[in-house]
């Protein structure tokens, strides 16, 4: 039998640098300036070293007068430092179309009788295909392999707008890049200006390795968002303005897992279930005794518990939820040291806040009704064997979290036990977007429920990561993803990092119903296509308004209760 | 335990339909004793609740005007045709009606009723039979399927001949097999799919096992599983082709109900003599 085997090279970190173009020069140079000249690269390990990641995970991007650099609530995995020039940032919120962005208008009751005598439209028209023909207060710069949209007027805006300066050695945009959470405030160019982007793995070992960023990062979220985040924690609730100072000041920040985690979902040979289990970094183990309480800031957590020779879901946690809790009330209540009964994973990317265990006792615990703490300390008792976390089997639980269905906010899930095929939902999506399905009825099936291709408005939108002109993004107020036509360069990165393919790219019409030619190229225009939630309808998504068995229902996901009252009807 | 939400609803709806007959019922029986026509009032409320339920096809085609659910226009149209039973009833009365366009009307009518209760059956039935099969597939994309499996089962036996140049296999595949995979499945079994052929071919082909080359039986090995994969996709087809067949059916049969009662009340109002 042949021993020999193919020899592979085991895919390391740099092996795709984050900017091809960045020299040896260019990094001597850096690291000369301010921050990095204060930094001691004898603090980096061999394998990440200084200058490494300065050459692998950095790249200088160079920008005119009005390129909007970060626009309020995109999503972006990377921070910025300004090495040459100026950058504003926005003290207030721009409207959506001096962002590029066009706000879904509402159909009225007219509009929305007229398919009944209305001519069908050739597929994927546009009547208009450029942000140069929106509203000329915004527009596209296609530059080489960057396009960008950039603000026409800039005196007006800056005039208009409460803005602050940001200059040479000043660094922004760290806090969603490192937490994956919307970009809080628009930055654009003021002038032609020079920027340092450093991709969010990059950060990561910079803040690792130089406590005085790490402090700065760490400064930050507590000065702008760690408050509102306890103070919605409803374990907290209780808690003097006092109190929760105490528990603000005691709080520990921790991080687990990969940030990609959407490109090992999409891998062709992804790992079973039992490897898959065991790459997931634990946080919590079962049996040892609570560090404190954990509250998931950003991502999605397993708990497992042992089971034979492995070890089964019985429950997982998204934003805002807590571990540890009902061991630690236990310990509270009797003043024996009480073991998890749970293991604590991280799925893709895990934020957590530790409230260390004395905080707790001491100050937290003491502001729980009676009632309160005894029902939390129950749930740390064991339990029989059957028992569930939630009223979802395990099997159904391990599949969505392996299938990262979690993530789905907006899931459609079709129930095969009543659906007739009949497609009226996609008749119904196509009658809403011009005859055009921006979904597929196909997709896993778990049990009787098929988990279709349709776009979820996911709690993590790895889509709007990457996209050059920011075009697909999260509407404000409704929490949908959508894509702008207009400033949509059809490049695909979106479409290529969804991981579950619910984003196609779709060749598009000219008024005349011709497709659509790139004069450059000579190659059809494409532009991204998904369901936007029927978010210009009154009604609500038509698929569901139009399924005749009550087959069809879009769910959260990101917490199991929906979906197990859902399907227990 | 508490009832689940669809159990809870049917009792809800039946209760609800059995009050509003009660009701109903009352003004017929005061029309009935001032000497009034009650077949006129009956006539009335059946040809209303006629084109209540014909409103469903037009909702449809309306999903995202702000209507309500298609779902709750389903429970409508539903309970509403049980309910005009009683009204047909109650207009005609237990007899068959005189006259070629009445009678024709009549049995459209129950025509379109019956239809309606067997669509009822088969909605609820045929969904739990068809997520029963391992693969879901959509009815459209059936036939490219098809095709996929009868090229591939053509490469897994072109291979084995290719590999052993022996010619059992592609003697069995030329003649039993390829005619399976390749067809669609005749219009009986559209009504009734068994089991019965996948199992006669997949006995013979275990019974030829033993006179196979090694690549041959690779090749039937994959057979086997494309012969069960064959199998769903003409269950499927079945299965949803009677649905959309009765869908279709149900919709001409509404179609020529409305416009017959049309007829019958143009004619009605021509011919009601009285006063004027």
């Amino acid at each position: 039998m042949p021993t020999t085997q193919p020899i592979l090279t085991r895919p390391q970190r740099w092996d795709e640098p984050f900017a091809a173009d960045m020299s040896d020069e260019l990094v001597q140079r850096l690291l000369g300036i301010e921050p990095f000249v204060r930094m001691n690269p004898a603090d980096f390990p061999r394998s990440t070293p200084l200058a490494g990641i300065l050459r692998n995970d950095a790249r200088v991007v160079e920008l005119r007068d009005g390129d909007l650099i970060v626009r309020e609530g995109d999503y972006g995995s990377s921070a910025f430092l300004v090495l040459h020039g100026r950058v504003r940032i926005a003290l207030e919120s721009l409207a959506p179309d001096l962002l590029g962005r066009e706000s879904p208008k509402r159909l009225s009751l007219w509009q929305a009788l007229a398919p009944l005598w209305r001519k069908p439209k050739p597929p994927e028209l546009r009547p208009s295909l450029s942000a140069r023909d929106a509203n000329g207060k915004v527009a596209l710069r296609n530059e080489q392999a960057q396009p960008r949209v950039f603000l026409q007027d800039v005196p007006a805006v800056i005039g208009e707008t409460r803005t602050a300066q940001l200059r040479a050695g000043e660094l922004f945009g760290e806090l969603s890049a490192l937490a994956r959470t919307p970009r809080s405030a628009t930055v654009f160019a003021d002038g032609a200006v020079t920027l340092l982007e450093i991709r969010w793995q990059g950060l990561r070992d910079l803040m690792k390795h130089t406590p005085a960023l790490q402090s700065h990062i760490h400064s930050m979220y507590r000065q702008n968002s760690l408050r509102v985040h306890l103070r919605e924690t409803p374990l907290l609730a209780n808690l003097s303005a006092e109190q929760l100072s105490v528990v603000e000041k005691a709080v520990e920040f921790q991080s687990f897992g990969s940030f990609d985690w959407h490109h090992d979902l999409t891998k062709p040979n992804a790992p079973d279930f039992a490897q898959r289990i065991s790459r997931e970094p634990i946080v919590a183990e079962e049996g040892e005794l609570p560090m404190g309480i954990l509250l998931v800031r950003t991502g999605f957590g397993r708990v497992t518990e042992r089971f034979g020779e492995g070890d089964r879901t019985r429950d997982y946690l998204a934003k805002g939820a807590a571990f540890g809790a009902a061991e630690l009330a236990c310990t509270t209540i009797t003043g024996a040291p009480t073991p998890l009964r749970h293991t604590l994973r991280a799925v893709g990317q895990l934020d957590l806040l530790l409230i260390p265990a004395l905080t707790f006792t001491q100050v937290i615990a003491p502001t729980l009704p009676r009632d309160d703490l005894h029902r939390l300390a129950a749930e740390a008792a064991p339990v029989k064997q059957s028992s569930t976390a939630t009223p979802l089997a395990d099997r159904t639980l391990d599949f969505l979290v392996d299938q990262r269905f979690i993530n789905g906010v907006e899931a459609m899930v079709i129930n095969l036990d009543r659906c007739t095929r009949c497609d009226d939902c996609v008749r119904a999506c196509a009658a809403t977007h011009d005859g055009n399905p921006r979904f597929v009825r196909d997709g896993m099936v778990h049990d009787q429920f098929q988990f279709a291709h349709a776009c979820m408005h996911c709690a993590d939108p790895v889509c709007l990561i990457g996209c050059p002109t920011g075009a697909i993004h999260r509407e404000q107020t409704t929490g949908v993803v959508q894509i702008n036509d207009r400033t949509c360069i059809g490049c695909g990165t979106c479409a290529s990092s969804c991981p579950y393919t619910n984003i196609q790219m779709v060749e598009v019409r000219r008024r005349d119903g011709v497709i659509a030619i790139d004069s450059l190229t000579g190659q059809p225009i494409v532009k991204a296509a998904k369901c936007d939630l029927c978010n210009s309808h009154h009604s609500g998504p038509a698929c569901q308004q139009a399924c005749p068995h009550d087959a069809l229902v879009r769910i959260d996901l990101t917490s199991p209760t929906s979906f197990a009252n859902w399907s227990a009807r | 335990m508490s009832i689940r939400y669809f159990k809870r609803r049917r009792v809800r709806s039946a209760l609800l339909l059995s009050a509003v007959l009660i009701i109903a019922m009352l003004p017929f029986r005061w029309i009935d004793a001032n000497l009034w026509r009650t077949e006129e009032a009956s006539g009335w409320t059946l040809l209303l609740a006629i084109i209540v339920l014909t409103l469903l096809a037009l909702r449809k085609r309306v999903p995202t005007a702000p209507l309500g659910r298609v779902a709750t226009w389903v429970q409508v149209h539903l309970y509403l045709g049980l309910g005009s039973a009683a009204l047909a009833l109650a207009h005609v009365g237990w007899k068959w009606p005189t006259g070629w366009l009445e009678g024709s009307l009549y049995l459209a009518y129950w025509g379109t009723f019956i239809s309606g209760v067997a669509g009822l059956y088969l909605t609820r039935t045929i969904p739990k039979q068809l997520a029963r099969t391992g693969e879901q597939v959509v009815y459209e994309r059936i036939p490219r399927l098809r095709r996929l499996i009868a090229d591939e089962s053509q490469r897994s036996v072109v291979n084995a001949v290719a590999e052993s140049g022996a010619l059992t296999l592609a003697n069995f595949y030329q003649s039993q097999l390829f005619p399976y995979l390749d067809a669609p499945r005749s219009w009986w079994y559209g009504l009734r799919p068994t089991s019965e052929l996948r199992r006669k071919l997949l006995g013979e082909l275990t019974s030829l096992n033993r006179y196979f080359s090694a690549a041959e039986r690779t090749a039937a090995e994959r057979l086997f599983a494309l012969v069960r994969k064959k199998d769903d996709l003409d269950f499927h087809a079945a299965k949803q082709g009677v649905l959309k067949g009765w869908l279709f059916g149900h919709l001409c049969l509404t179609a020529v109900l409305v416009l017959l009662s049309l007829a019958h009340m143009v004619t009605v109002l021509a011919f009601r003599g009285g006063p004027g």
